[in-house]
């Protein structure tokens, strides 16, 4: 539900700002607002907060500091365990001497390290293909040839290579070929070395990669080659050995230092930049936004017991051109919690507006469990939400699963309702008294329960559009609403009239009273109105799917029965029908839970939700994911 | 006769409806699928814009069941 809201102002002396802004982060329930309504009426003296020239110097001085710390933290590995006792504020200038020079030294250690890495990594990747033909060149050992290797991504294109080779040496080469250690062939190439410069040519021309030795070994024979570039990697691990002890060395001396800076240099920060957001007199400061209503006592003695007296908090009356600023906060009873994940998925309500998952959390189940309606099927959902809350460690996942467990009762419920326990009709004694109705063969009764049930679902939401109109004081909204809220009403008496015995006076008057109802819109909505009932009408036939949807499941549950039965193997029966069941239950999963959304978002939702509202973001320390407890107020004598 | 007029008049209304839909929500999903991998915080707005065509199948089957069973 949305969390009600008081519009809070905290008056102080000017030199207590700071401290109580550090306060209010600390609490971490409280909005501040750059502009208020009561500020912007220029009352005498009131303006925003204007920093002295101190005060901006010392900003700027934190803004370039904290910058060149953040610039040094490729080098501040973490250490767990390792803290810094120096209280930052006083190692603020000697570090400030200090970081350009250590700025420059990370720099060269970065760079050095980057490049040492890149040429670890490709040496490895030569040293792969060295590895893999170091087998042929034993074979081939005259070092007065010249010697390509090559990868082939085809075998298909080896074929090509050696035509090519054989028309452009005369046949005078050889070829060889392995695979590599990860799984590509690896071909050596040995001809004659005045041919060399003609098959770099050809390979090029041909695309096939040469294996690419460094640029310096490239003049000398193969054999020598691959010893350089073993050396060559050796050389390299060592280097950046060392370079890495160097980055070690300097994170475990500084890292702890600098990182306790910077965490203090961003709360320090994120209180001066909030001093953009206060009013001030010449003596006072005036702080203006919104809490959680059961926040304000808490706030309220926190100030009083650190400040005493000497700052106030005030509740402020919200009026009624305040409503469309009142920041949204979402809070919701454990029950409904795990639905926020459907609610998530649309914009924000207005303050005034309702939370959409109290009526997900209400229905959805309800609806889940009409369309699915299956026992069997009910069960194996239980089973699995069980199995994925306990190991599911996303947030999502677990509210999924807890969605399920409570949408798999429903489900059990119907399909007792429904008789149907994977799809057939189990004769147990006990489900004959509870069984009533076959989905299979009772397709217009459950048509008609389905658009009932729309038709109620309507009515509470075009009740809730005309409460809701009324709220807003849109006395002409709220009248076409009830006016759309008769006509369904009225309509659905009269098509129940038609089909059960009724007499027919009651039947005329349903007629006439459907009649009087369309007047009415039309008198409320005007020439928009016809299309709104339209519009209605059409929502409520949309609950058809309710139906239609279970009925399509039932059917493909039947037919899997059937095919188990119709195979004439008991294996292979059992194994074609578990298979056919399990898509069914996938779709009995799914296809539910998308409509019954659809179901609300579109028809029930669009009667009487509005949305568009401003998120509540109280100020709070950077990276604090919530706000610890205020202190208590202390018990009265 | 009148019986198998009947039938080809509910194959009609539930067949159309199913062709109209699939139309729709194959426009609806490629468009969709774009979309999702520029955003992919869309996913539950696109499979509810998938589902919305579907009223148009449902609505068939309502028709072709007026046609068979009243």
């Amino acid at each position: 539900m949305i969390v009600r809201m008081a519009k809070v102002g905290v008056v102080g002396p000017k030199e207590l700002l700071l401290p109580v802004l550090d306060l209010v982060r600390e609490s971490g329930v409280f909005q501040v607002e750059a502009e208020s309504r009561e500020l912007a009426a220029e009352e005498k003296g009131v303006h925003p907060h204007r920093p002295d020239l101190e005060s901006v110097a010392r900003r700027l001085f934190y803004e370039d500091l904290l910058r060149k710390i953040d610039e040094l933290s490729p080098c501040l590995t973490d250490h767990p365990g390792r803290e810094s006792f120096l209280e930052p504020e006083n190692a603020l200038d000697a570090i400030a001497h200090v970081v350009d020079k250590h700025r420059l030294s990370c720099r060269e250690l970065c760079r050095n390290r980057e490049q040492l890495w890149q040429e670890r990594e490709r040496l490895k990747r030569q040293t792969q293909f060295v590895s893999a033909i170091a087998p042929l060149m034993e074979g081939a050992a005259d070092s007065s040839l010249g010697f390509f290797g090559v990868t082939v991504r085809d075998p298909a294109d080896l074929d090509r290579l050696m035509q090519l080779l054989s028309d452009l040496t005369g046949g005078r080469y050889e070829i060889m070929t392995t695979t590599a250690a990860d799984g590509t062939l690896v071909a050596l190439i040995a001809l004659p070395p005045q041919f060399a410069d003609r098959v770099r040519r050809l390979l090029e021309e041909e695309r096939i990669p040469e294996l690419a030795f460094p640029e310096q070994y490239r003049d000398r024979p193969l054999p020598e080659q691959t010893r350089r570039l073993q050396e060559r990697l050796l050389q390299v691990t060592d280097e950046t050995a060392r370079v890495e002890a160097d980055v070690e060395r300097f994170a475990h001396r500084w890292g702890p230092i600098y990182h306790a800076i910077q965490q203090w240099l961003e709360d320090r920060l994120s209180l001066l930049r909030a001093t953009g957001l206060i009013h001030e007199t010449d003596f006072c400061f005036l702080l203006h936004g919104w809490l959680p209503v059961p926040d304000l006592e808490r706030l309220r003695a926190g100030i009083g017991e650190k400040f005493g007296g000497s700052v106030v908090v005030e509740e402020l009356q919200v009026l009624e051109e305040d409503l469309a600023q009142v920041p949204v906060s979402i809070s919701n009873p454990a029950y409904f919690r795990p639905f926020e994940l459907f609610s998530r998925l649309l914009p924000l309500p207005f303050y005034t507006s309702y939370d959409p998952t109290l009526f997900i959390g209400l229905f959805f189940p309800i609806f889940f469990g009409m369309i699915l309606g299956d026992a069997g099927y009910g069960g194996l959902i239980l089973a699995g939400s069980l199995a994925l809350r306990r190991y599911a460690r996303q947030r999502d996942l677990r509210d999924a699963a807890a969605i399920l467990f409570i949408s798999a009762w429903y489900a059990i419920g119907f399909g007792l309702l429904y008789g149907e326990f994977f799809g057939i009709a189990p004769s147990w004694p006990f489900l004959a008294g509870i069984a009533v109705v076959d989905r299979r063969h009772a397709v217009l009764p459950m048509l008609i329960f389905s658009v009932s049930v729309g038709v109620a679902h309507l009515i509470l939401g075009l009740f809730l559009g005309a409460l809701g109109a009324l709220r807003r004081k849109e006395p002409r909204e709220a009248l076409l609403k009830l006016a759309n809220l008769a006509l369904l009403v009225f309509l659905a008496g009269a098509a129940i009239s038609r089909l059960a015995p009724f007499p027919a006076p009651v039947t005329r008057s349903l007629d006439l009273a459907a009649l009087a109802a369309v007047v009415a819109a039309l008198l409320a909505g005007g020439l928009l109105a016809p299309l709104e009932m339209l519009k209605h009408i059409g929502n409520v036939v949309s609950y058809a799917r309710i139906m239609a949807i279970g009925l399509a499941s039932v059917l493909i549950a039947h037919v899997a029965n059937r095919l188990a039965g119709l195979s004439g193997e008991m294996i292979f029966g059992a194994v074609a029908a578990g298979l056919l069941h399990l898509v069914n239950l996938v779709l009995g999963i799914f296809s539910p839970t998308i409509h019954v959304l659809r179901l609300h978002y579109v028809e029930f939702f669009g009667k009487f939700m509005s949305y568009g509202g401003r998120r509540f973001e109280p100020f709070r320390r950077p990276g604090l994911p919530h706000p610890p407890p205020l202190p208590r107020r202390r018990a009265g004598p | 006769m009148e019986k198998v007029l009947l039938g080809f008049a509910a194959a009609l209304a539930i067949g159309l409806s199913a062709l109209a839909t699939g139309y729709a929500q194959s426009k609806i999903g490629s468009a969709g699928a774009g979309a999702l991998a520029e955003k992919p915080e869309l996913t539950g707005t696109v499979i509810i814009l998938l589902a919305i065509p579907e009223t148009l199948v449902i609505l068939g089957f309502v028709i072709a069941a007026m046609i068979l069973y009243l």
